[in-house]
């Protein structure tokens, strides 16, 4: 079933396109990464998803209801984790949740909600005393309170310590486990790795990468980078390798198999490869190269990389 | 659950709001209290005068109490991302102003009950006539000051400059309906209809209507032009909301 369609969408404020023409859906019970960079439109995307926006054209359905015309029935079916949103900061987290579960009808309780967040031991700090990252659990508690069927996570774990945002990917995964449709953006593209199955990336209003998370990746590089020893010219290396400085970088579809082929080469001349690094193609590497496309195109246009496979479920 | 959910939240963060306590609740009490009562001893006909100082005070009651603070609560709400928060839940924007109207008028009909109690006792100030007529524009100037409040917010860019932007419109208000004095028959007479045109200046009148000798009949005539004065403000409040009102600090 598909908890989330976006077709044809588009949004502008002036002159500027903040979303231009895009379409995917999300299947009931997955969890989706919307990327891209500052500016890309990701969070004009979930403001038009959640209905605080009305697009210029297009059309968007969440659970097969308008969220603008059908705002009620949307609103009591997801769950939303803003970017941006303020507290009251002078009520203690406790008192926050208590307030919101009258906004929210067959709210969780107030004590698990936070257990789920992880903020337990702040239900009576006051909202101005904690620090961002139990803010943005705040938010979550929140957000989770309803029981939601979908859960829009913009940035969820900005300004978290590591173990916060592992204690929150938990909480996500075994939010889809049981069922909910995660719409996420992030700018952590680990965490978009860890919890995605599906994934859209978004350059200037437009999606430039979408599909399934591995199919996207499997279609990518790996990378094999090691410092050139310095009595070897980069012509002699056994396979293709650029060079930066004394850094060589070998990308191959198995890195594995060229990190072989190069320690074998070296040991056959006795030299020692220092700094061997050895990379299965990653998210990290599909933005670098997106972002050194967006850097030099052709004709003013932002370059766009080729669209992986569709199967996943989303079309741009 | 949701209009009264957010009627709570209103009320709950209006007593809790210590900062704004001193210009929401104190002064227009201390003013509409302590001004008639100085009338009673220093004046000659000190109940006539305490009673028509105390109905002109009641104008800064609904300046301070109903227009003034929900305007700097929302602003500030609206600053600090907490109204862009409350839209992502299932209440509509509709409940959301509602319930802190509600809240507004019920704080404000509350003091302006109190100080007429509070006159009766420290000035001797009769109680109304016709209390019914009294609360009837109590009740429906607070709901069209608070109104006002909640469309003047647009106006305002940013939270600090709520009070300054907000405040001339109280002095205006106690102008009009002679709280501050005899300084109306100094001004140009071409300005005394338009200062009688204020929503505050209607409710004034009808409530010394209220306390004034009278009948049914005289006091509904009476009432009937600033009844009028009134709807159209509401009706100009409602529209300039539903044309320019602001959700969120960073868009128009």
């Amino acid at each position: 079933m598909t908890a989330i369609q976006v077709n044809r969408l588009s949004k502008s404020y002036g002159k500027f396109q903040a979303v231009d023409d895009i379409s995917f859906e999300v299947e009931a019970g997955t969890v989706f990464a919307l990327l891209g960079r500052n500016g890309a439109g990701k969070t004009t995307t979930i403001e038009l998803l959640i209905g605080f926006q009305k697009p210029d054209t297009g059309s968007v359905r969440v659970l097969g209801l308008d969220p603008i015309k059908d705002r009620a029935q949307v609103r009591g079916n997801v769950g939303i984790m803003l970017q941006e949103a303020g507290f009251f900061p002078d009520l203690t987290a406790g008192q926050t949740v208590e307030i919101w579960r009258d906004f929210t009808p067959a709210a969780r309780p107030a004590s698990e909600a936070l257990e789920l967040a992880g903020l337990t031991a702040k239900a009576k700090t006051k909202v101005r005393q904690l620090s961002g990252g139990e803010k943005r659990r705040l938010d979550l508690a929140l957000a989770l309170l309803g029981r939601p069927d979908v859960l829009f996570l913009d940035e969820p774990t900005t300004g978290m310590d590591p173990e916060a945002r592992r204690n929150i990917w938990e909480v996500v995964r075994d939010l889809a486990a049981r069922g909910t449709t995660v719409l996420l953006t992030t700018h952590y593209l680990e965490e978009a790795q860890q919890l995605a199955t599906n994934l859209a990336i978004m350059d200037r209003g437009e999606i430039v990468v979408d599909g399934d998370m591995a199919e996207t990746l499997a279609a990518r590089v790996g990378r094999v980078s090691f410092e050139l020893p310095s009595v070897i010219d980069p012509g002699e290396l056994p396979l293709p390798a650029t060079v930066r400085g004394r850094l060589a970088v070998v990308q191959a579809a198995d890195p594995d198999l060229a990190a072989q082929t190069l320690l074998g080469w070296a040991s056959e001349r006795g030299l020692r490869l220092r700094g061997l690094e050895v990379r299965a193609a990653s998210l990290e590497d599909l933005f670098l190269e997106l972002a050194q496309n967006h850097e030099t195109p052709p004709n003013g246009a932002p370059a766009r990389s080729d669209r992986p496979g569709r199967s996943g479920g989303a079309r741009a | 659950m949701s209009f009264t959910a957010t009627y709570k939240l209103s009320a709950r963060l209006f007593w809790r709001d210590k900062g704004m306590l001193p210009a929401s609740v104190i002064t227009p009490l201390g003013l509409a209290i302590g001004m008639p009562t100085l009338m009673r001893n220093v004046q000659a006909d000190g109940v006539a005068a305490a009673a028509q100082m105390f109905a002109g005070a009641l104008a800064l009651i609904l300046a301070a109490t109903a227009f003034l603070n929900i305007t700097v609560a929302l602003t500030m709400r609206r600053d600090q991302l907490v109204l862009k928060r409350l839209r992502t839940t299932r209440l509509t924007d509709r409940q959301i102003l509602l319930g802190e109207v509600a809240n507004n008028v019920t704080q404000t009909v509350a003091l302006m009950i109190v100080s007429a109690v509070a006159v009766h006792f420290l000035a001797d100030v009769p109680l109304p006539r016709n209390p019914v007529l009294f609360t009837v524009f109590a009740v429906a100037g607070s709901a069209v000051l608070a109104t006002l409040g909640v469309a003047w917010t647009a106006a305002i860019p940013r939270g600090e400059l709520a009070a300054p932007m907000t405040l001339p419109f109280f002095f205006l208000a106690g102008l009009a309906s002679g709280a501050m004095g005899t300084i109306m028959d100094l001004l140009p007479s071409w300005l005394h209809p338009l200062l009688a045109a204020l929503p505050t200046s209607a409710v004034v009148d009808v409530v010394r209507t209220s306390y004034g000798p009278g009948t049914l009949g005289s006091d509904l005539a009476a009432a009937a032009v600033p009844a009028l004065a009134l709807a159209v403000w509401a009706g100009i409040a409602l529209l300039s909301i539903r044309r320019w009102f602001r959700w969120d600090s960073r868009k128009s």
